[in-house]
């Protein structure tokens, strides 16, 4: 098993070493240039050539990758080539506010999708399971800038009931519809999850056993399917992170919350090429880490399946 | 199961009946406040958009950075908001001018103060400029400051491998002092009358090297941003807001208390907050106008403003056809303007007359009808052009950068041409950063293509001269555009001491530049703002990068509801 983590973990380095190998040359690469923001007003090329010199970007991309990486593994990330700011300044400031919207969004989405997903399984054709395959159906088809404009018309417009501008310290009610649009596609993914295994495990012959055996019905679901049914969703729960992760990036953007994932966009419209790497390599961390601890906890789950 | 499918469509229904509830929904109108009193406690929520990139006065280059830094402080000169000519602010009258026009010295006004009530000196003023020309500084803005003597030799010089002896030598040529706390002198690279424009730029605004120094690379945050304007910065919650409160140490105190600033970056979402009365000010795009026109209450709350930025089609005059004169006049005279801008693009001032220079900014020509919509008088010019010219419209080609948008407005002049000229122009889409590229070079430059230019400041060298002048001008250089005897009026008006000589000088060429016609103007710019009824006092001008910007402090709300 320890063999197994350190292998894993070594397995992050070339990893996050290609990411940023790829990220970079490709921001480089994408055509435009951090000092041509202004698409009706070119900076004289003079200009250009000194801003280049200045920061560093008339070296070659490779000596330029060279000192990123340098820098990168001492946690240094340079400084944004348009704001006076580092980089680990503009993500410190974003990050608490995306991951408060992440934790918050995945737990919203697994208060609702297992107990939805259980009942739905177990009252078939029931209103609730008709609630269920409603939500997953919005969930999995509309896309989430389409439901924020929706809601933000519905609930914020015509009926004044919650506000859509901002974010907030602690807990804010302006957190709401960005939490509850961002949760609601991992919502409906985990709820069909959540249905399928708990249909699949009910029909297992340890569970028709469990019965005949004379158990509880209640005992016979907790014990005997639940704890079966939950492994896959486990399992997507990594995947599940990561969507919320990129899905934020829209909802930053749509709700004005001051995260990263709207840095992220800003940046890559801007090729402000330090954030972008920042950024990129914050999100490439991120995901390797979910997927690892959702392996991880994939062997404790489920002693079939070995790890080591 | 067949029960089962019906719950989607069902769920899409009530989607749908609740975006057409969101679109019918006619906006509550707040009760009317009209006639009120300015409220002494008075706060204007505004949006910026987004986070500014900086705010630093001698970096800023956008409406977003530029508009903060007028909030917060005040140059030496500033603009009449009714004629957009220069008028003292921190300056105490008109500058003093050397006999050779290189000489400026500027005395302040007494009693200046910095917003925490220290005194401001010229030596505040001098620390700004030098500050812009400073190569460490890295400003995106510090060319329009090479007119003074040495800042362009400085601000070229390479950092990293000048040695300091060299820089500081560099710096010590450079034209700007502090002779006494009250006074600060200017030597120029040569006798520019316009340098009275510069100065009421964000470019030369007074900082207290203190402030800069102990700040370093955060000196704009609020604890050390401090300034000599209508406003003080007190919190910059970054991506989120800005929050400006009335300086009282300036000598007109804002009549608003509190201006805060929201960043919204989405459109819709503002538009929305707007209506939800969130927001006291919104800026409108061409997307937005049709729910505004079906709105009396929002139709009544739409302001329009002017700009200061032409838009106009380039010809390639180095090369048949577009070199012959009589040729590039019939095609600028054969679209219709007022159309363009009612079917395709909505939002701007069709150039009707008046040529290079919109209205409102000094220099414009409402008598310029040289490129009049005429299709009877351009039809004579085109029979008039060279056959060699017209020979070569065979396979002509309307070069663009590719979206959506260009496509539309392309095929629309292009369809105008065919049927007043009865000239086929085919389209030819790059991507837009290959069609910047194209531009950048003689041999690559199309024939024909969308140019526009901004204006720096408001006076007629930054558009004659900078944009026109041979071989260097901005869009010269694209066109190929050269007229020895327009070069020679614009540098003779740019020296020129007495306005009234200036201003003619420059009417004259840009009449010969209309008529040469390197490019065809098409329209300028224009936006459109909404405007809450409570809000008032404000003074837009068409080169405001901050609501009233030259009358800040006039603005102000009454009571909301």
């Amino acid at each position: 098993m320890l063999k197994y983590v350190i292998r894993r973990l070594l397995l992050v380095i070339p990893t996050l070493f290609f990411v940023a190998l790829i990220t970079f040359v490709l921001a480089q690469a994408a055509p435009g240039s951090p000092f041509d923001k202004n698409e009706t007003k070119p900076l004289p090329v003079a200009t250009i050539e000194r801003l280049n010199r200045f920061y560093g970007l008339d070296r070659p991309v490779y000596e330029q990758f060279v000192v990123f990486l340098g820098n990168a593994v001492r946690l240094d990330f340079g400084v944004s080539l348009q704001r006076d700011r580092s980089v680990n300044d503009i993500i410190g400031q974003g990050l608490p506010r995306t991951a408060q919207l992440g934790v918050m969004a995945l737990f919203v989405a697994l208060a609702v999708a297992i107990p939805l997903g259980v009942v739905s399984a177990l009252k078939q054709n029931s209103a609730i399971d008709y609630a269920s395959v409603f939500l997953s159906t919005i969930g999995t088809t509309i896309p989430s800038f389409v439901l924020a404009i929706v809601f933000i018309y519905f609930f914020g417009v015509l009926l004044k009931l919650l506000p859509f501008v901002g974010w907030g310290d602690g807990l804010d009610r302006r957190m709401i519809m960005p939490t509850v649009i961002l949760a609601l596609g991992p919502m409906a993914f985990l709820t069909r999850i959540t249905l399928a295994s708990m249909l699949e495990a009910i029909r297992q012959d340890y569970v028709r056993t469990a019965r005949s055996k004379g158990l509880g019905e209640q005992v016979v679901i907790v014990t005997h399917v639940l704890k079966n049914a939950l492994i896959p969703v486990a399992t997507v729960l990594g995947p599940a992170a990561a969507a919320l992760v990129t899905g934020s990036f829209i909802i930053e953007t749509i709700f004005s919350v001051p995260g990263v994932g709207r840095e992220y966009i800003r940046s890559i419209l801007a090729r402000d090429y330090p954030i972008i790497m920042g950024t990129t390599m914050l999100y490439a961390a991120v995901i390797v880490i979910a997927n690892l601890t959702v392996d991880l906890v994939y062997g404790m789950l489920d002693p079939r399946i070995k790890v080591a | 199961m067949y029960q089962r499918r019906i719950w989607p469509v069902l769920s899409l229904l009530l989607i749908t009946s609740l975006l057409v509830t969101a679109c019918t929904s006619t906006t509550q109108n707040p009760s009317a406040s009209a006639g009120g009193a300015a409220d002494p406690n008075g706060e204007l929520v505004t949006n910026m958009g987004g986070e500014p990139d900086t705010i630093d006065p001698h970096k800023a280059q956008f409406n977003t950075e530029i508009g903060q830094v007028m909030m917060v402080f005040e140059g030496l000169m500033t603009l009449d908001p009714a004629t957009l000519k220069p008028i003292p602010a921190a300056a105490a009258k008109d500058p003093e001018i050397s006999a050779d026009g290189l000489t400026w010295k500027v005395t302040l006004k007494d009693g200046l103060k910095f917003s925490d009530g220290t005194p401001l000196t010229a030596k505040d003023f001098a620390f700004g400029f030098t500050r812009t020309c400073d190569p460490a500084t890295a400003g995106d803005y510090s060319y329009v400051l090479y007119v003074i003597a040495g800042c362009e030799a400085w601000n070229g010089m390479n950092v990293k491998k000048a040695t300091p002896a060299e820089l500081s030598a560099a710096k010590a040529k450079l034209g700007v002092k502090a002779n006494s706390d009250k006074e600060i002198q200017f030597t120029l690279a040569e006798p520019a009358a316009y340098f009275r424009s510069i100065l009421y730029m964000w470019v030369g605004m007074p900082a207290r090297e203190s402030d800069v120094t102990k700040g370093g690379d955060k000196w704009t945050e609020p604890a050390t941003y401090i300034g000599n304007g209508p406003f003080k910065l007190t919190e910059w919650k970054h991506s989120e807001k800005m929050v400006f409160e009335r300086n009282d140490s300036y000598r007109t105190p804002a009549k608003l208390k509190k201006w805060t600033k929201v960043m919204i970056g989405e459109g819709a979402v503002a538009f929305a907050a707007y209506r939800n009365n969130e927001l006291d000010v919104n800026g409108i795009s061409a997307e937005d106008l049709r729910a505004v026109d079906s709105d009396a209450d929002l139709k009544s709350q739409l302001v329009d403003v002017g700009g200061a930025a032409t838009f106009y089609y380039g010809f390639n005059v180095a090369k048949p056809p577009f070199n012959d004169a009589n040729l590039r006049l019939a095609f600028a005279k054969s679209f219709d303007r007022e159309a363009y801008i009612r079917d395709v693009q909505k939002i701007g001032k069709p150039v009707a007359t008046g040529g290079f220079i919109p209205p409102g900014i000094p220099g414009y020509d409402k008598d310029d009808t040289i490129q009049k919509y005429d299709v009877a008088e351009a039809k004579k010019l085109f029979d008039a052009a060279s056959p060699a010219a017209k020979d070569a419209l065979k396979g002509l080609k309307f070069t663009y950068g590719s979206s959506a948008r260009t496509k539309t407005r392309v095929e629309w002049v292009t369809q105008q041409w065919k049927t007043n000229l009865g000239v086929d122009i085919g389209l030819d889409p790059v991507d837009r950063t290959a069609f910047t590229a194209l531009t950048k070079k003689p041999e690559t430059t199309p024939q024909l293509f969308s140019l526009g230019w901004i204006a720096d400041f408001p006076d007629q060298q930054n558009w004659h001269t900078t944009v026109w002048i041979s071989k260097t001008g901005i869009s010269s250089k694209t066109t190929g555009y050269s007229n020895p005897e327009f070069d020679r009026i614009v540098r003779a008006a740019d020296k020129e001491q007495d306005p009234k000589k200036r201003d003619d000088a420059y009417l004259q060429a840009g009449k010969i530049l209309s008529k040469d016609a390197p490019a065809a103007w098409i329209y300028y710019d224009a936006s459109k703002y909404l405007k809450k009824p409570w809000v008032k006092g404000v003074t837009d001008t068409a080169v405001d990068s901050v609501l009233g910007e030259f009358r800040l402090y006039e603005i102000y709300v009454t009571k909301k509801g």
